[in-house]
């Protein structure tokens, strides 16, 4: 484990979580958010598993922390996914920009 | 030699990463969106943590990503660009304004020392702890929320099926 510290960890996931940002911030497309969010959780996880590793000498709560947030993930995507599927047998698009409302 | 898997992982999963949120096709978005959580799953083997690699790969690849696949083969017509860009001038904004927030959250995070309670070598939580923590009900255990998020899965999911489904189906069901 010689010449990889805790910060090469920090810093490429705090990269990663930018990476998802400018992708929630600039995509138009409801599934090309929904995909840069997973980028940020995936940064967040990275982060969790990081600190377990390298500061806390592997107390499994920092192993747990990451199966929680890729379990939230899961039901995340699941009741987005069906939202826009509805969205879309409504609207026939998915465009943030134009989808102004989820009643009938 | 970890930092030499580090780098390329790390220039991998960035490349796959912007490709996620850059590409025109949707379907080829999550292409890259495998191909980063792979590369995520790569750093967690560097790390020790093979569980979490597996759970990486089986849950988020096979599962989530997955269902987005499916998601957007039913929503879109993958043969074209079907989803509008947002205006040029808007990406270099927020471009700036994502460099700048990296910059400053990693120069932060440097500048912080992290102190663990008492200095200890780094290692992975193994299996069996993960498993061990994940069900006890003692102190440092997780069986709460353990139970807590099997309800929120659960809830999600009746949710999605009841969301998902079309008013035709619903007033059939109604009517039987």
């Amino acid at each position: 484990m010689k010449g990889l510290t805790l910060d090469h960890f920090l810093v490429f996931s705090t990269m990663l979580f930018s990476l998802g940002i400018y992708g929630l911030l600039t995509r138009r497309n409801l599934i090309a958010m929904l995909m840069s969010v997973e980028l940020v959780l995936n940064a967040a996880a990275l982060n969790f598993a990081a600190f377990h590793h390298y500061l806390h000498g592997g107390d499994p709560a920092g192993a747990v922390f990451p199966i929680m947030i890729i379990a939230i993930a899961a039901a995340e995507a699941a009741v987005a996914l069906a939202i826009f599927i509805t969205l879309f047998r409504h609207d026939k698009h998915l465009d943030v920009q134009h989808a102004d409302t989820l009643k009938h | 030699m970890h930092a030499v898997f580090f780098y390329l992982l790390a220039a991998f999963i960035l490349f796959s990463a912007s490709f996620v949120v850059t590409a025109h096709n949707l379907f080829r978005s999550a292409m890259g969106l495998i191909a980063a959580l792979l590369g995520v799953a790569g750093l967690y083997l560097l790390m020790d943590a093979q569980f979490l690699s597996a759970i990486q790969i089986t849950v988020y690849i096979g599962g989530i990503v997955v269902l987005m696949v499916f998601v957007i083969l039913l929503v879109t017509d993958v043969t074209q660009k079907l989803f509008q860009q947002c205006a040029g001038w808007r990406k270099g904004i927020v471009g700036v304004l994502a460099f700048l927030l990296c910059f400053l959250m990693s120069s932060m995070m440097l500048a912080y020392q992290f102190h663990p309670p008492k200095p200890v070598p780094a290692k992975s939580a193994s299996v069996e702890d993960i498993g061990h923590a994940l069900l006890s009900p003692n102190r440092g255990g997780f069986i709460l929320p353990f139970e807590v998020i099997s309800l929120v899965l659960i809830a999600a999911l009746i949710g999605a099926v009841t969301v998902a489904r079309s008013d035709e189906e619903t007033q059939e069901a109604q009517k039987s």
